[in-house]
């Protein structure tokens, strides 16, 4: 993944699995919350932004492909969801 | 002892003014929480008297039963103090229990007044929310026993156990923090990540904080960044509390800033990888503290500087022996309510269900894991006979098997019309997210035994999968 793109599908399981060491195609499509707190604060460190999304996002953001449309759509449109 | 107690009711240990002596008692000027601004002891004192209010005209009198199901927000703390404060016992539930859990719990405990979220205004990552709570005054029962706090824990063996605490119990936890060396002193902060919904959050953060004069200081969210935020806030030194997952998130912090107002972090729920810790103070420079605590007693045993990891110290006042190979701590009375178990409590000892050794040269105590079928999903304890007992019960299950394999993990034979999709959906509205299978595996037949039995060995189940 690079600064400049959003992060796909399989950049997405790649953080998710850096949480506990599992390897990627072992992570689960479903995202907990404690998941979610995880792959928001790996995005932030990544981007080295802070990132706002209302409820809606967050609720989308309850997959890995969720996930993946809620990111595209942020860090496509950066002046809206992100804070320095 | 209490006055003007409902007839029918119990009457506290201690009487309710141990709320004011204890948790409220200070300089009104003093900021003793944090949360979206400073709110200082005067004005928790007055939300505290505000929800008294509330309380009150639902009904809610001293000896009677109060429910919350809210999560760690002012709301929740200024409604646990108010209903302490009339003198009522609390139940704690957690707000991520699903409708169904909820509706068990509340035919189980009959409260007279619960309050329950209205509308959250925070996201999911707020470490503390912004609620409107709601009150309902409720036809229960008054107090059944003593305790002022109830809270439940996973069951092993059939439903979730009810634990209860007597104010004079959390009251002496409360002082048994304050003779640990290496816990946050007057004047300092603590950066709260634990729920203090749960022992560790409402013990060693809240009430501690609130007696020694300690701020409690929940970051904005529960990322990295944001608790490091917290931290550099203000200039007077700051612990972080939390679970071992947010270790993780500290370590993982890119180029994090000096920060000299940071002193330590502590952690409990779950043992910590020694790869993990040594990740974090060569990051941060800070002793990482480790605790170890139940629900039923509170914090048994620390190593607050990280000395002896894995190894801790019993907290003082607190005995802790093996006996075949299982912990045991003391504890006067038998934490658990309506239920006479010699097995979990006999002679002033709790069988804590964790394996481990104390050194008889030293005393130091090392937990070796869970004797019982009980996991640590993010701090938080799930049961998974209970998951399993939940899943098997549902229509279309013929046979269920969860276990523990990096992550929750079931599986199951279906009759049809179930799917794993109908089976997924039906469990969401039975358990909270953190105890539901991570994954579900849906098998023609799961392995048994000559005899019948079903197989519970990962290997075997694994490779029945990948057939």
């Amino acid at each position: 993944m690079s600064a400049e793109n959003p992060p796909d599908r399989d950049d997405i399981l790649a953080m998710l699995a850096s949480l506990d060491g599992r390897p990627a195609h072992d992570v689960p499509e479903l995202i907990e919350s404690m998941e979610l707190a995880w792959l928001v604060h790996q995005v932030e460190q990544r981007y080295g932004v802070r990132m706002e999304l209302d409820s809606g996002q967050y609720g989308r953001m309850t997959t890995v492909s969720g996930a993946a449309d809620v990111l595209r759509e942020v860090i496509g449109m950066p002046d809206e969801h992100f804070r320095d | 002892m209490t006055k003007g107690l409902a007839s029918t009711g119990f009457a506290l240990a201690t009487s309710p003014e141990w709320v004011d002596e204890i948790l409220l008692r200070g300089a009104g000027d003093e900021v003793c929480l944090h949360s979206g601004g400073p709110i200082d002891r005067a004005a928790l004192r007055r939300m505290v008297a505000h929800r008294q209010a509330r309380l009150a005209e639902a009904g809610l009198r001293a000896g009677g039963s109060l429910a919350l199901r809210l999560p760690p927000s002012t709301a929740y703390v200024a409604n646990l103090l108010a209903g302490w404060r009339i003198g009522a016992q609390v139940s704690l539930l957690d707000h991520r229990l699903t409708a169904f859990e909820v509706d068990l719990a509340l035919r189980r405990l009959a409260p007279q007044v619960v309050v329950e979220p209205g509308r959250v205004t925070s996201g999911p990552l707020s470490a503390f929310a912004e609620v409107e709570e709601q009150v309902t005054a409720r036809d229960g029962r008054p107090a059944a026993t003593p305790h002022a706090v109830i809270q439940f824990s996973s069951g092993s063996t059939g439903p979730s156990k009810v634990i209860g605490r007597t104010a004079a119990d959390l009251v002496a936890e409360v002082e048994r923090y304050t003779r640990i060396d290496g816990v946050p002193l007057p004047g300092e902060r603590i950066v709260v990540l634990a729920s203090m919904v749960h022992v560790l959050g409402l013990v060693g953060a809240l009430l501690y904080g609130l007696h020694a004069g300690v701020q409690i200081r929940p970051p904005d969210r529960l990322t990295g960044d944001s608790v490091l935020d917290a931290v550099a806030a203000e200039p007077t030194p700051a612990t972080v509390l939390g679970v071992p997952f947010h270790i993780g998130l500290l370590a993982s912090v890119v180029d994090p800033p000096t920060l000299p107002q940071l002193k330590r972090m502590t952690t409990g729920g779950e043992a910590v990888p020694a790869a993990t810790a040594a990740a974090f103070t060569g990051k941060y420079g800070v002793p990482l503290g480790n605790m170890w605590g139940m629900t039923e007693v509170g914090v048994i045993a620390t190593d607050l500087f990280g000395e002896h990891r894995p190894a801790l110290t019993p907290a003082p006042g607190l005995a802790v022996v093996e006996r075949d190979g299982e912990l045991l701590v003391s504890r006067p009375e038998s934490p658990y309510v309506g239920l006479s178990d010699p097995d979990r409590w006999a002679d002033g000892w709790l069988r804590t269900r964790d394996a481990g050794t104390v050194d008889p040269a030293t005393g130091l105590v090392t937990v070796k894991g869970r004797l019982d079928s009980q996991v640590s999903v993010g701090g938080l304890k799930v049961d998974l006979t209970e998951v399993e007992a939940t899943l098997a019960e549902l229509p279309g299950v013929v046979a269920a098997v969860v276990l523990h394999d990096d992550v929750i993990t079931a599986y199951a034979q279906l009759d049809a019309p179930a799917t794993a999709a109908s089976v997924q959906a039906a469990l969401a509205t039975r358990l909270a997210a953190y105890k539901r299978p991570r994954r579900l595996h849906v098998l023609d037949a799961l392995p048994r035994t000559t005899t019948g039995k079903l197989v519970r060995d990962r290997s075997v189940l694994r490779q029945a999968v990948a057939r």
